[in-house]
């Protein structure tokens, strides 16, 4: 018997230490990313994730691009623009030497295509079962409701959008990868099956797709077709899906990829002072917030809410939680932002002066308990006291570059506000789904985190998506209401005036900092990190990072 | 139904922080989660009667393709890692109680607490660390190198590149089980050699056992024509009900080991409110147990003449 498991147990070594050493890649040259997933969808006008959008802007192409490290737009697939004075007409000149992966040829009715595809409910390659989200968030609606009206081919390379109703951001909004343009050919033929595994995506650009293995890989090669310019040498594209965070630092350390998104913090000083791997940043484009439930009566006073404003100490948050380069938030346009940060905002901490704001609001003894007021039919809040409840602080239960430690950071904070006589307990709404859930519907009485990472580059995609409505309370921004900067927002939106949209965002910020509307703590950069063979990728505030300029060496 | 009765709903995982009340009735409306509860139910069965598991709430993609894909990965890693527990964990038990109170009982006994013990992240992000990036011997993503190329038959790697003769894919493929092997074993090894030593230590102190002994017969057929045929059931049962829930997916492994299976797409599914993934992965595991109960009730049968006669 002893014999026996002897020559079992020495099977298992030889076989440990027999086995080849992993494959080396052939085939040109390969650019490994590790990715925690799989993309939902390469059809891009139907997914809203960044990894599917990250596979996707190596392949598909939109009208216009953000350039380099900017968020701002600039030619793509359209090498020039004009606009009418009323910013009701745009028309594009399209290149002229661009085709699909398929074949097929690129241009202005293929423009209109894809545009009508997204905007017509009735276009039969609109299928009802997909989710046309973008469209609808960034346009305003489908059919009638869609700002963009009309959308003509006026030449073979030349398409003209007639719009509603002017959009600030139209070229920011054009520029979002979900609006690159697929091969009408390639949807037609394959249906609600386009951007599946089984059939992948059919673009113009540098990279195509050869295969998607579901939870394993998602494969490009080289479009030795492309009509633009490829910088870098890469051949071979693989997004290699590696759930763990842990293992793919295992594996950019071992060789198995080359590059990652999002390491953990504790992670970014191993790899920094690694030799043979670098950390890079890609700018914050985010915010990460503290807002105020206004149905809690406490809470309507500008004072209370200055003294939590003041109370927290956001520097050594953000030194104590975040990845080297993050800053703390005074305003929730990050500096990043192309127009409408306004640096002259500032929200120091000082547990003193809350204490002070404290007792001059009516608590002089702090505060533990607060008042939750009853809504009426119309979900308005009113001055009736529903019930009385201890002062809570929601913490997000899901890691974020703009929160990486909800729970961490709301310890943190319950420890501030204690120190400045406000007790609050640190409270849980489950997982991230029933969080937002909860968000939605305005249940999260109390003070609770959330975040937000812009899509467009556009102050209206980031204080404009929230506030241009709050002319009537909305219980998904814990029932905040101010008609002026509704108003205010609602106008730089439709303004084609930079300098002028510039100044109104800019008062915005000052506006609500001035009454403590929303506490503002952090702008989080997203730390990528790279195998040093890796050279020439450039990091954008947006993610829309093309893997066309990058270069492997050695 | 539980999974409907928790908070939140696909569509406001998919938006995320982008969740406002009209976006979501938009989507909640298109994706028919509007519809009431038993008509979502009965649209799901009788799709499932054509044949038709339905499609991704998130993507839109056919569960029947994705599931195929996954299954055999989750099955390949299950069986592997099962029958090196059964192959070990048994013959340990054994060992064990026929050394009872020895030093071999006491050190095997020793790391089958350790087994059930040690958390499988530990065990295999130190394994990845050892062998997979320190000495760089193991490959530790996926079941697959991308270089190597496999025809496609079962889904089973190991099968399929005996069926093609494609020996670097089937050298290519044991290594990359070695890793997610000797992670999730560690729990029905530890499993197996207790219950095998339990069942062995009560049936040897059985009177019959007493007399097989007096009787002069030496303690080889004693142990294995004697006792182990009495010890069987119970061993059985253990390697059957871990059979199922290995089978059933192994969400820490398979995201250790970025293994493509069925239970790191469940737990996401889950986390996503992707109802018809978790209705279709939950009812095949549901196939699987109810398989696996009857192959351990015929198995009973096989050892046990009684069980055969009643």
């Amino acid at each position: 018997m002893r014999t026996r498991f002897t020559a079992l147990a020495l099977a298992l070594i030889v076989m440990i230490l027999a086995v080849a050493p992993i494959s080396a890649q052939d085939g040109g040259v390969t650019f490994t990313f590790g990715e925690f997933g799989n993309p939902v969808q390469l059809d891009a006008a139907i997914v809203t994730d960044g990894i599917s959008f990250r596979t996707l802007t190596q392949g598909c192409e939109t009208l216009v691009e953000f350039q380099g490290d900017t968020t701002i737009p600039g030619p793509a697939l359209a090498q020039s623009w004009t606009t009418s004075e009323d910013g009701l007409s745009w028309t594009f000149k399209l290149v002229e030497n661009a085709t699909f992966h398929d074949g097929t040829p690129f241009n202005a009715e293929a423009v209109k295509w894809n545009f009508d595809r997204w905007r017509l409910t009735t276009h039969p390659q609109h299928f009802a079962e997909q989710v046309f989200e973008y469209y609808e968030a960034q346009f305003n609606g489908f059919d009638d409701a869609s700002l963009i009206t009309d959308v003509q081919a006026t030449s073979e390379f030349e398409v003209t959008f007639t719009l509603s109703a002017p959009i600030g951001a139209f070229l920011n909004n054009l520029a979002m990868p979900m609006f690159s343009l697929a091969s009408p050919a390639a949807v037609e033929a394959n249906g609600a099956a386009y951007g599946t595994p089984e059939v992948g995506f059919s673009c113009t650009g540098p990279y195509k797709f050869v295969e998607w293995v579901s939870d394993d890989r998602v494969v490009l090669t080289r479009n030795e077709s492309y009509w633009g310019t490829v910088s870098g040498n890469i051949d071979t594209i693989i997004f290699k899906i590696i759930p763990d965070n842990a293992a793919r630092l295992a594996a950019l350390q071992s060789g198995d990829i080359d590059a990652f998104e999002r390491p953990n913090v504790e992670d970014v000083p191993t790899i920094e002072a690694s030799e043979d791997l670098y950390i890079q940043l890609r700018p914050a484009f985010n915010v990460f917030y503290l807002a105020f439930n206004y149905r809690i009566k406490e809470f309507r006073d500008p004072r209370v809410r200055q003294a939590i404003s003041l109370a927290l100490n956001r520097q050594e948050i953000v030194d104590a939680f975040y990845v080297p380069g993050s800053v703390a938030a005074n305003t929730m346009n990050p500096p990043s932002i192309g127009i409408g940060f306004n640096p002259d905002v500032q929200t120091p901490f000082d547990p003193e002066l809350a204490k002070q704001l404290l007792a001059d609001a009516g608590y002089p003894n702090g505060l533990s308990e607060v008042n939750v007021l009853a809504l009426d039919a119309d979900g308005n809040i009113t001055d009736t006291v529903e019930e009385t409840i201890p002062i809570r602080l929601y913490f997000m239960p899901v890691a974020r570059p703009y929160n990486p430690d909800g729970e961490g950071i709301g310890s943190a904070m319950v420890n501030y506000l204690a120190s400045a006589g406000i007790n609050a307990e640190l409270a849980s709404a489950g997982d991230w789904s029933a969080y937002l859930d909860a968000r939605r519907d305005g249940q999260l009485l109390g003070l609770y985190q959330l975040g937000w990472t812009g899509d467009n580059g556009d102050p209206d995609n980031f204080i404009g998506y929230f506030f241009a409505s709050v002319d009537t309370p909305l219980a998904r921004e814990g029932y905040y209401q101010n008609a002026e900067v509704a108003q205010m927002l609602q106008e730089a939106r439709v303004s084609l005036d930079t300098a002028a949209r510039d100044q109104i965002y800019k008062d915005v910020e000052a506006i609500m900092a001035a009454e403590s509307a929303r506490i503002y703590i952090a702008h989080g950069p997203v730390p990528l990190a790279f195998n040093n063979r890796v050279q020439g990728y450039v990091t954008n505030p947006l993610g829309t990072e093309f893997f066309k300029t990058v270069t492997i060496t050695g | 139904m539980l999974l409907r009765l928790i908070p939140g709903d696909p569509a406001v995982a998919m938006l995320g922080e982008r969740a406002s009340p009209e976006n979501v009735a938009a989507i909640r409306e298109r994706l028919g989660l509007n519809k009431p509860l038993p008509e979502q139910y009965m649209i799901w069965v009788s799709g499932l009667l054509r044949g038709d598991l339905g499609n991704t709430v998130r993507g839109n993609i056919p569960i029947a393709s994705e599931l195929s894909n996954r299954f055999p990965a989750t099955v390949e890693l299950a069986l592997v890692a099962l029958t090196l527990a059964a192959l070990l964990g048994v013959p340990i038990g054994i060992l064990s109680a026929a050394r009872r109170n020895s030093f071999i009982d006491t050190t095997s006994m020793f790391f089958a607490l350790l087994g059930v013990s040690i958390p499988i992240f530990v065990l295999g992000l130190l394994l990845i660390y050892l062998f997979g990036v320190r000495f760089d011997i193991l490959p530790f993503i996926g079941r697959l190198d991308d270089a190597i190329q496999l025809e496609r038959r079962t889904g089973l790697h190991i099968i399929d590149s005996i069926l093609t003769g494609n020996w670097p894919a089937l050298q290519n493929s044991l290594t990359h089980l070695v890793l997610p092997t000797f992670t999730l074993f560690t729990v029905p090894l530890a499993i197996v050699a207790r219950i095998t030593r339990s069942a062995m230590l009560e049936v040897l102190n059985q009177d019959y056992i007493r007399t097989a002994r007096a009787k002069g017969l030496s303690e080889r057929p004693v142990i294995f024509s004697h006792a182990l045929r009495n010890a069987l059931l119970p061993i059985i049962t253990i390697i059957g009900l871990q059979l199922g829930t290995l089978l059933s997916g192994a969400v820490l492994t398979e995201t250790i080991y970025s293994w493509p299976g069925i239970g790191k797409w469940l737990f996401d599914s889950i986390i996503a409110r992707d109802y018809t993934i978790v209705q279709s992965v939950t009812l095949l595991i549901s196939l699987i147990y109810i398989i696996v109960n009857v192959t351990v009730d015929v198995l009973y049968a096989v050892v046990d003449p009684r069980i055969r006669v009643s």
